[in-house]
Order: structure tokens, then C-alpha cells, then sequence
């Protein structure tokens, strides 16, 4: 348990909790005839919020800091793939599902391990167009596959 | 018609050539995910969607949601007989309700006596999803006829049942289960509002107006989160792989498991059928008992049978006990019935007590199918277990960026949106974040799902009553579910007052 993470955490649900009581007072009147709008449920949430995290902060000063031993943290390796799977679904679109998937799959690869190009290939090769085909050709879903020019 | 004709009708549409297929594929990934670390049935049901919706997309709606419901349900209890294997030859427990197993199963595998846990395993998971078939046969009626008294007050206080029992179990601090819960029903208002058409949270952005999707939430907090998790933090290489050696269970091995399967069984049935309580708890309550009871108990730690045989059985009961909840009261009880539940959903077909009537093939088709489907799994997993055994091996270089490129197809395949990939991404970042810090996250994603239905409810309650909130304490039903919430929540406060540790509940 991080003392720091906690509260951090008890901070921002406190602040989505404030913030979901003040958006929800701009929810427009319902024409429905009830008194019971579609504001009541979202208040009354954010409230619950705001205590659960005010509870929740109360409690980091109460319980010892715990000592974990944590391993190393592989930060670049998980920066890598991270970023390279936001391109990946940046570009889906736009360059089709087996090109991007083929690349994506190459760079994590080699990021989790280099060298064995072969390997990598071939795996990255037969689940891009393995999967598109079998998906979009065979099963008859629709996948854009490759850029349209 | 009788339960009986039903439950024929419901085998003729379980021996339909496509459904056998259906069931059988479903068992096939079910026993992979179970076996595979780092994805669970959740995420391993949720990325499987879109496929089922693909290959029954020309099929009428009914015969199309059966079928697809059938696989589904089928990667659900067969990750159930794969989550063993994984704890008795590596000592670490593909899914977090094998963990108990690790602790007799391993030493069992260390003896040279992995075939016999292993079959003894599969021999108990069979027997228990039998016991929680007929289970589900003989409740279904009566409990869905309960469910039809139910008005929207009844219904409130179930879900709000539901709620407060995943979160008082799930994790270690019930404050932050509590908040997942709460932040989960918040995320569930994004959206038009079903009641008055007005939309909510939604900053005109069109991609909002639907609200956001429960699989792209689920897929991220609970697989990629897992993925995220293991490639910042891998610490080493697994170990070795014990051998299996001879697979049938000698006569002794049987005859000291057979009454742990039963126990199991029932035990497992039981906390499965409450909702909240689910497979890992079953494994572990299972386990305790056994202890009880053993005349041996201090065997226990070193190999006796009956340790794998009670929890196998147990978890295995447990992941059909929960589909009671799910379809007579349309109340998913764990995270991965609250997935069923939204497959059901996408095909417009609303699990709960007017299932039976309305769409008698799918509920008792589904049925009907877990017996054939748990039927293939015991064939499967006695003489094909070392052929799954190899499926450990799969190095995770390649298996960690694969899981990534599936989730990025199931959920592109659904949704067919940028922004969901990319919600995707930011989810596995919050779920990595959220269950490293001991936040679970099951209760965010049942809440997600139980969210409007709860609003819904809550709501036509209270115009019935003219806004009146005493409407939820005078129905006598109403108020027992509540006080049943409350206690949920209050008696493992006081348990920890006391200094008891509690049994966690993780995803199931």
C-alpha cells in the first residue's frame, strides 16, 4: 500500500466527486413530470464520493507507511510498447488493421526481446493477416484492412 | 409445460450441430484462458464478443444469442478446469480461484503425483458441474416466479445487494472497494439518460452520447492491466514445469476424493448462487472445510488429495451457482456474469425472471449445453492435459504484445472507434495503477454494468411513491434485501474490528 498513491487517490475522487455534484446542477429540467429528474441519482453519487474519499484520506493517516520491496521497474521497455500501441490505435484507421498490426507487433516484440528477427516476423506476419483474414474474408466481419488510396 | 419438457426442448437445442461446435470452442479457449496466466475468464469472455457476434451475425436474434451465450459461457467454467493445471505443475495459479489448489496440488506434482491431481481435478470439476446444473434446473422456476413479484423498490434494494456484496469482500480495504463501486455507477450515468432522453455528462461530444462501453472498460482494467503489470515488473522466468506422469487416479486417490467433491460441490454451488461471493472464495472456504473435516488434517501443506479435490470442485460449482443470479433475477453476481449479462444485453435480450418465458431456448438451452459442455472438458482434460501443460510455455515476449493485439481487435471489432482503443489504453493504465495500490476493480466493472439498470429502478420507485424514499423500507421484501446489504457491508467492518483477517475476493 503507497501512503502517497492513497492520497493522491482520495484527492482526485474527492475532486471527480465535487465535480460531478456541481456538472450535475446544469443537467436540464426534465419534461418527464417526475420529481425525480435525471440529476437526483449523479448527486447523490457524487456525495457518496466525496465522503468514501474523505474517509479514505482520514485513513491514510492512520495506518503505517507499508514497506514493499518492489523489483526493478522496467519504465522504458513498458514506455516503449505503451507509446508505440497508442500510435498503433491512432493509425488503424487510417492505415488498416494488418500494416499497423504487423508493425505494433514487431516493435513489442523486439522490445520485450531483441534479436530472433525470424521468429518475430513470422508470428507478427501470420497473426496480422491470420486474424484479418479469418475475421473480415472467412467470418464476414468488417475490419478495415488496408489503407484505401 | 414442465421443467422437465424444457430441459428436453433445451437439450435439442444444445445438440444442434452449431451449438455443439459452439460449446466445444468455447470449452477449448475457456481451458487455454484458464491455463494462461495473465488472462482471466473476464477479459478472456469479453475479448471473445465481438468473434461470437461475427459468426452468429446471420442467424435469427434468439438462435444467434443462444449460440454466443453457449461459447461464452463455455470460456467461463472451462477457465475453470484450466486454472488448475497451472497451479499443480508451476505453483502459480493461472486464475486467482486455483490459488488454494497450489497449496496440496504443487506438492502433490513434487511426488511425482501431478496426473493424479490433475485427473482428480478434472473428475471433481465434472462432478460439480453436474451438482450445479441440477442446481440450476430445480431453482431456476421457482426463483425467476419469486423475481416476477418484484416492483422496481424489490429491484433497487436487490441490485444495491449485489453491489454491497462485491464490494464488503472484494480487497483489502472496503473503503476503496466501496469507492470503486460508487466511481463505477458514476461512470454508468455518461450518457443519454434512459428515463427523460437528456443527456448527461456528455459535453456534446457525440462519441459519449452512448455512453461508455462496458467491454472497452473491462478489457482494459482487467487484461491489459494484467499485461502492463507483468512487463513493468516481470521479476523472473518461471520455474520448471513438473512432469505428469501416469494421469488416472489410483482407487485410493478416488476413494479419498470422493466425498471432498461432493462437499466441494455443494459448498461451491451455494457461495456461488450469492452474489458477490464467487469462485475464489468458494476454493477457499472449500479448502477450510476440508481441513475440518480430514481426519489427517495435517497432511494438508503436504500433498493430500482431498486438498485439490474440495476446491477444484468448489470453484467449478461456484461458476454455475452464479449463473442462477444472472438469469432468474438478471443480476450478474461476479464480474464475469456481469459480461454474459451485456452479451445477452447486445443481442436485446434482458436476462431475468421473464428469460424463462420469453426466451425459453436461450436460458435452457444454455443449460442444457453446460452439461454436454463440461461433459467435453472432463474427455479433454484427462487424456489432452499434457497437450495443455505446453500452452505454460508459451514464452510471454510473444504472448503479452498478442494479448494486446487482441484486445485492440476485440474492441475495435465492437465498437469501431479511435476513441475506444484509446480509452482502452488509458484503462489498462488505471487498472495497473488501481490494483497495484489495492483498489479492486471487479466492482467497478459490475457496477458499470448494474449502473442505469440501478438508476432506472431507483427512480421509477420513487415516482410511484411521489419522491418519497420510505417506499424502499415499507415493502417488506425491499427491506429485507436491504438489511441483508447493510449486514453485507457491516459484518466484515466488525470481523476486522475484531483483528480477523478476511478471505479476499479477487476477479472471477
Amino acid at each position: 500500500m503507497s501512503k502517497t498513491f492513497d492520497r493522491s487517490a482520495g484527492i482526485i475522487f474527492l475532486l471527480i466527486g465535487l465535480l460531478f455534484v456541481i456538472e450535475s446542477q446544469r443537467i436540464s429540467e426534465s419534461s418527464y413530470g417526475s420529481e425525480v429528474g435525471p440529476d437526483i441519482f449523479p448527486i447523490g453519487l457524487g456525495s457518496i464520493l466525496i465522503l468514501l474519499s474523505a474517509r479514505l484520506l482520514y485513513e491514510t493517516f492512520r495506518y503505517e507507511a507499508g514497506t514493499k520491496n518492489e523489483g526493478p521497474v522496467k519504465y522504458k521497455k513498458f514506455f516503449i510498447i505503451f507509446s508505440s500501441a497508442v500510435l498503433y490505435a491512432a493509425l488503424l484507421e487510417p492505415l488498416g488493421y494488418v500494416i499497423t498490426t504487423f508493425l505494433f507487433l514487431v516493435i513489442a516484440f523486439q522490445t520485450m526481446e531483441s534479436g530472433k528477427w525470424l521468429q518475430t516476423l513470422v508470428i507478427a506476419t501470420a497473426f496480422s493477416f491470420g486474424v484479418y483474414y479469418l475475421f473480415a474474408e472467412f467470418l464476414g466481419g468488417s475490419l478495415p484492412g488496408f489503407p484505401e488510396f | 409445460m414442465s421443467t422437465l419438457q424444457f430441459l428436453m426442448d433445451g437439450f435439442s437445442i444444445a445438440f444442434q450441430w452449431q451449438n455443439i461446435l459452439f460449446a466445444f470452442v468455447g470449452v477449448l479457449i475457456g481451458t487455454a484462458v484458464g491455463v494462461l496466466p495473465g488472462i482471466g475468464p473476464m477479459s478472456g469472455v469479453a475479448l471473445l464478443i465481438p468473434v461470437t457476434a461475427t459468426i452468429t451475425s446471420g442467424m435469427p436474434t434468439e438462435a444467434a444469442a443462444a449460440s454466443s451465450i453457449i461459447l461464452l459461457a463455455g470460456v467461463y467454467y472451462g477457465a475453470m478446469y484450466g486454472g488448475s493445471t497451472t497451479s499443480i505443475l508451476l505453483n502459480t495459479p493461472g486464475e486467482s480461484s486455483s490459488v488454494v489448489t497450489t497449496l496440496d496440488g504443487y506438492q502433490m506434482a513434487r511426488q511425482g503425483r501431478a496426473g493424479a491431481a490433475l485427473s482428480i481435478a478434472a473428475i471433481g470439476s465434472f462432478a460439480a458441474g453436474i451438482v450445479s446444473l441440477i442446481g440450476l434446473v430445480l431453482l431456476a422456476e421457482p426463483l425467476s416466479n419469486v423475481a416476477l413479484q418484484f416492483g422496481p423498490a424489490e429491484y433497487f434494494s436487490l441490485m444495491l445487494l449485489g453491489l454491497a456484496a462485491v464490494s464488503g469482500l472484494a480487497g483489502k480495504s472496503m473503503t476503496k472497494a466501496l469507492m470503486m463501486t460508487v466511481f463505477g455507477l458514476m461512470l454508468g450515468t455518461i450518457g443519454i439518460d434512459a428515463v427523460s432522453g437528456i443527456a448527461r455528462f456528455t459535453y456534446d461530444l457525440p462519441i459519449l452520447y452512448s455512453g461508455l462501453e462496458f467491454l472497452t472498460i473491462a478489457v482494459g482494467l482487467f487484461a491489459l492491466g494484467e499485461v502492463f503489470k507483468t512487463i513493468l515488473e516481470r521479476e523472473h522466468e518461471d520455474g520448471t514445469i513438473a512432469k505428469i506422469g501416469r494421469i488416472l487416479p489410483t482407487r485410493q486417490d478416488l476413494k479419498e476424493s470422493a466425498k471432498p467433491i461432493m462437499r466441494g460441490s455443494l459448498l461451491g454451488f451455494f457461495i456461488g448462487v450469492l452474489p458477490g461471493a464467487g469462485a475464489t472464495l468458494a476454493s477457499f472456504f472449500s479448502y477450510i472445510a476440508e481441513k475440518k473435516f480430514s481426519k489427517t488434517p495435517e497432511k494438508f501443506g503436504t500433498g493430500a488429495i482431498a486438498g485439490v479435490a474440495g476446491p477444484e470442485s468448489a470453484n467449478n460449482a461456484a461458476s454455475g451457482g452464479a449463473m442462477i443470479p444472472l438469469l432468474t433475477l438478471g443480476i450478474p453476481g461476479s464480474g464475469t456474469t456481469a459480461i454474459l449479462m451485456g452479451a445477452l444485453i447486445m443481442y436485446n435480450i434482458q436476462p431475468g425472471p421473464l428469460l424463462f418465458d420469453d426466451h425459453p431456448e436461450v436460458a435452457w438451452g444454455l443449460i442444457a449445453s453446460m452439461f454436454v459442455g463440461n461433459l467435453m472438458l472432463l474427455i479433454l482434460n484427462m487424456p489432452l492435459v499434457k497437450v495443455f501443460a505446453k500452452i505454460i510455455e508459451t514464452p510471454k515476449k510473444y504472448l503479452l504484445p498478442i494479448i494486446i493485439a487482441i484486445s485492440f481487435f476485440g474492441v475495435y471489432a465492437v465498437q469501431y472507434t479511435t476513441f475506444d482503443l484509446l480509452l482502452l489504453l488509458a484503462c489498462g493504465i488505471l487498472g495497473y495503477l488501481l490494483v497495484k495500490n489495492d483498489f479492486p476493480v471487479a466492482p467497478l466493472v459490475l457496477a458499470l454494468v448494474l449502473g442505469p439498470m440501478i438508476e432506472n429502478n431507483l427512480r421509477r420507485a420513487l415516482t410511484i411513491s411521489n419522491g418519497e424514499f420510505m417506499i424502499f423500507f415499507t415493502k417488506p421484501l425491499s427491506l429485507i434485501l436491504l438489511i441483508v446489504a447493510a449486514a453485507w457491508l457491516l459484518i466484515p467492518l466488525m470481523l476486522k474490528l475484531k483483528g480477523r483477517t478476511i478471505v479476499l475476493n479477487e476477479e472471477d
